[in-house]
């Protein structure tokens, strides 16, 4: 595995609505088992006030990843270099270890003109999308002067002109690109349900030495074949099953609870918090 | 362009305006559906969390017309979520066919979401020590502004039909609380001259007076004193400086 000192044990995706309850708990016993945070540079960087002293104060007491949203690896427009430069200052600034982004892409280009989506869109898997991908994240190594991590994304419609699986396309730009693994045990669960494979065999076939950290979260179920990953749900039972064997084939990886909506009170996100826990423990 | 590239401007083309740009061929429509449902979700609630006058002076129907225009047309350039709001603004000042004060009432919308997250440097520490000699340190984060319109008095029941000019000092204080602070003219002069010319109040008061005709110098000043009083105890004035 490929870890980073810094980013152990169970971590949980900071939310502006959990801000003010972690800091209420701090130190508290219960919530003992929040070793680190993950933020999006796309809602932090540049950002004044409250949002700044906020960001200061977790700084100070928890190490912190950084994974992105906006960085476009699979956009058909040129990757936007200013941008990086901030999120390099922004993850020098803070001492942030570690960014990690999507294997996605979330911009276009409509007459000429670049622009935002700002939603995580599928890459069709094909070989030249595979040489693209990895020149962009070598591209984004070089400049931020230190490697990524990617994460394999859900999605919900396959496109036509693929000529190879996910995990292919996966394992190709992880090596062509030579960068880290942000493995997302969810989106694999979504994935294999809204393509119909198995998720188990998709997993045996992931490299476990490029694993920097894992995402666990929940979806919604909008039909028997289609699953959403709103990250608005508990944690179902073939995820955390998921979870189990992956600790098993690649021994344990840091993991982090993702809730982006229908956010409860932070005490009832602990028993996943402790659940991931205990099964690092188990291991 | 590569064909993986065409098939994917075709695929957001479709998403950003179904009705004009067909799926891609072959493509799953219940799926691709998702797409065409959770993007513009995304866009619709960044923008309207915004903006809840401009949707309440439009009516429902207008505004999820406008904002899909918006998405369907504009071709935004930041990759900062909170910045949306301004790719907004930037789509409105194209828009003709929108009433004279609806991109004024927005810009006046997108100020306060602007001065709460706006990063500044934290000042040296400054206090208010001679109001008329020196310049005045506003709260670092602050607008200056003005408009055409009241726009801070614009609702679904007041629409306003002419101009009326209307100025307003937005700032956050020390509680990182934003408030606004209606200005008169010659506040909003004054308040422009000092802080944009580095010009100590009282010079600033006395050409405002000359430049008004004023018959009572003296009289303008103490007013102007006064309301520099007034600012300062509202934190909107943290400090003055000397030249």
């Amino acid at each position: 595995m490929a870890l980073i000192n810094a980013i152990q044990g169970v971590g949980l995706g900071l939310k502006r609505e959990l801000i003010p309850q972690i800091q209420a708990l701090y130190q508290d016993s219960s919530i003992a088992n929040i070793n680190f945070v993950e933020i999006a540079p796309e809602n932090w960087i540049g950002a004044g006030g409250k949002a700044e002293q906020d960001l200061a104060w977790f700084v100070e007491r928890y190490p912190i990843v950084c994974h992105g949203l906006c960085l476009s690896l699979g956009g058909p427009d040129p990757l936007n270099v200013n941008f990086l430069k901030q999120v390099k200052s922004f993850l020098a600034q803070h001492k942030i270890p570690l960014y990690t982004e999507h294997l996605s892409y979330c911009s276009d280009i409509q007459n000429g003109k670049a622009g935002y989506m700002y939603d995580l869109l599928p890459i069709p898997f094909t070989d030249e999308a595979v040489h693209y991908v990895a020149e962009r994240i070598r591209q984004t190594q070089d400049i931020l002067g230190q490697r990524i991590a990617v994460e394999n994304a859900s999605f919900y419609v396959a496109a036509p002109i693929s000529t190879i699986s996910e995990i292919e396309f996966i394992n190709a730009v992880l090596t062509e690109a030579d960068c880290d693994l942000h493995i997302d045990i969810n989106n694999i669960y979504v994935n294999s349900v809204n393509f119909g494979f198995d998720p188990h065999a998709f997993l045996r076939q992931i490299p476990g030495e490029r694993i920097v950290y894992g995402h666990m979260a929940g979806h919604y179920q909008e039909a028997p074949d289609l699953l959403v990953d709103t990250h608005g749900e508990p944690i179902i039972d073939p995820v955390w099953e998921l979870l189990k064997s992956a600790y098993q084939l690649f021994g344990t990886f840091p993991t982090l609870l993702e809730r982006d909506t229908n956010i409860p009170p932070l005490p009832l996100l602990l028993p996943e918090l402790n659940k991931i826990a205990a099964l690092q423990n188990a291991c | 362009m590569l064909d993986f590239q065409k098939y994917q401007i075709a695929f957001t083309a479709h998403i950003r305006d179904p009705k004009v740009n067909a799926k891609p061929t072959n493509a799953n429509n219940k799926r691709i559906a998702v797409y065409r449902e959770i993007v513009f979700n995304n866009i619709f609630g960044s923008v309207s969390a915004c903006f809840p006058v401009c949707q309440q002076v439009l009516g429902k129907r207008a505004w999820l017309k406008l904002v899909k225009q918006f998405f369907a047309q504009h071709q935004a350039s930041t990759p900062i979520f909170r910045e949306i709001p301004q790719e907004f603004l930037k789509f409105l000042s194209a828009e003709k066919a929108l009433p004279a004060y609806f991109q004024q009432l927005a810009h006046y919308e997108w100020v306060e979401l602007a001065v709460n997250m706006q990063a500044v440097q934290t000042p040296k520490t400054s206090k208010v020590t001679d109001l008329l000699n020196e310049i005045p340190v506003l709260a670092p984060a602050s607008m200056l502004l003005e408009y055409d319109y009241p726009v801070q008095k614009i609702s679904a029941r007041y629409k306003p039909k002419s101009i009326e000019k209307t100025y307003l000092f937005v700032f956050r204080n020390l509680h990182n609380k934003v408030k606004f602070i209606e200005l008169n003219p010659i506040t909003f002069q004054l308040l422009k001259l000092t802080t944009e010319n580095n010009m100590p109040c009282e010079q600033a008061l006395i050409r405002l007076a000359e430049h008004l005709q004023h018959p009572d110098i003296d009289a303008v000043i103490k007013f102007g004193l006064e309301i520099l009083q007034d600012l300062a105890n509202q934190e909107a004035i943290i400090g003055s400086t000397k030249k």
